[in-house]
């Protein structure tokens, strides 16, 4: 369904206020049927946060963002999808191993996609906002 | 504790709805084109208003975004019933109307959490004021918003064989497939004629005995009927947010033995956002038409 909508309607995404609620209604139903995946998001929230000069917000197509001096990091949004930003050769390098996955949009970027399903994918998420996180502070 | 913390923000949220409800009502009323309307805002700008509201008041407490989200849920649930007992809705109206009103009660406690957390707090008065000053304008320029149906089927039987039963047919007796009708939307049960001539009454007559009254403006056998709705049933799952304006049923004789029946409605709908309830009135009316219709083509092509 995610998929279907960010590839048939992102143009949509310019509209004020509409990428949140879009990514509210996720939330609802991630709550509904995957209540785990809340639980992970919440878990690198926190830590996250726990570095210094780290900030949160949301992103502007929906999410939670996280900064750092006023870069951001990476995001994640309500149905697991966390986002982040490596450099190219990192990014090839693990999509070789195919622990990550292109990001969703931009293909011919650093960006990469991870789904928060299990233990593992939070902690390679957690790993991955980190490595982010030193590129920026 | 935290109970003690959570509840009153889910008490102000709810009491501040009713008020901007009762509001944006109180102002409709004096635009003829709204009167009665639900406005885009009631589902729309309210909710997320609430969820601001919640986060305000949870700013500074310790609260993880599975519990926004939850206590959201709660949020969205303590309205609906509010709904169900201050402004009387039918439970129907209520599952249809619950995930738009729980998504954007989530949508504005993430953008207040956002908000607040930044602590900007002369843009949050802005926003907010923003939101209500929409509100208000929407409830004074309000419109309902029409809209027409139309379903074809198959019958193999003849135009003549099918007429009749177009104009009145004996009860349905099927079980309802619509997953709506399951739960307890009336469904069409029976029609009845006083006479088979323009001008005479006909009965669309429900499941739960509410009755559909209306004059038959166009009568030309085994071709077209037409019909207008003149008294809605007072059914609290209508009132207020839908009326049908018109029926009918269109007769093409296909040369071969078989009739392509069309069935025709006209609707006029007085809950807005028209994007979001339209899709649930066209797919009550395409089911309401094609129980009927199903069971036209069962009766005619049974004396075929």
């Amino acid at each position: 369904m995610f998929d279907f909508i960010i590839k048939y309607f992102s143009f949509l995404k310019h509209i004020p206020l509409l990428p949140h609620i879009f990514d509210a209604l996720i939330r609802l139903q991630t709550f509904v049927f995957n209540k785990k995946v809340l639980e992970h998001i919440d878990v690198i929230e926190r830590t996250v946060l726990s570095w210094e000069k780290t900030s949160a917000g949301m992103h502007q197509y929906g999410g939670l963002q996280f900064n750092v001096n006023n870069r951001e990091i990476g995001h994640i949004h309500s149905n697991g999808l966390v986002d982040v930003l490596l450099k190219k050769e990192i990014k090839e390098q693990l999509m070789k191993e195919g622990r990550v996955e292109d990001h969703h949009i931009f293909k011919r970027s650093g960006w990469v996609s991870l789904h928060l399903r299990t233990e593992q994918d939070k902690q390679l998420a957690l790993e991955l906002l980190e490595y982010s996180y030193l590129l920026k502070r | 504790m935290k109970t003690q913390k959570i509840v009153p923000a889910l008490i102000i949220a709810n009491v501040f709805a009713l008020i901007i409800i009762g509001i944006t009502k109180w102002i409709s009323l004096y635009s003829s084109d709204a009167a009665g309307i639900f406005v885009f805002s009631d589902f729309v700008i309210v909710p997320m208003l609430m969820g601001m509201i919640t986060a305000y008041s949870w700013r500074d407490f310790d609260l993880t975004g599975l519990e926004y989200a939850k206590y959201s849920i709660w949020n969205a649930f303590i309205a609906i019933a509010c709904a169900y007992f201050f402004l009387d809705e039918g439970y129907i109206c209520l599952i249809i109307v619950s995930p738009l009103l729980a998504g954007f009660v989530i949508a504005g406690a993430f953008l207040g959490k956002a908000m607040f957390r930044n602590n900007g707090n002369r843009m949050n008065v802005s926003i907010f004021s923003l939101l209500l000053l929409i509100t208000i304008a929407d409830s004074i320029t309000a419109a309902p918003y029409e809209n027409e149906v139309s379903d074809t089927m198959i019958i193999n039987a003849p135009p003549e064989k099918v007429w009749p039963y177009v104009v009145a047919y004996e009860p349905i007796k099927e079980k309802e497939e619509y997953w709506l009708f399951r739960v307890g939307m009336p469904s069409p049960v029976q029609s009845t004629a006083e006479a088979y001539c323009e001008g005479a009454g006909r009965k669309c007559i429900f499941s739960n005995g509410y009755t559909f009254d209306e004059k038959m403006t166009v009568f030309k056998p085994a071709e077209d009927l037409t019909f207008d709705i003149v008294n809605q049933p007072r059914d609290p799952e209508i009132m207020g947010h839908i009326d049908i304006l018109r029926g009918q049923f269109i007769l093409k004789d296909n040369g071969d033995g078989t009739t392509t029946l069309t069935g025709n409605s006209w609707y006029r709908l007085y809950v807005m956002p028209s994007w979001y309830f339209d899709a649930w009135a066209s797919s009550v009316t395409r089911n309401v038409h094609l129980r009927v219709m199903e069971h036209i083509k069962k009766l005619s092509e049974k004396n075929v």
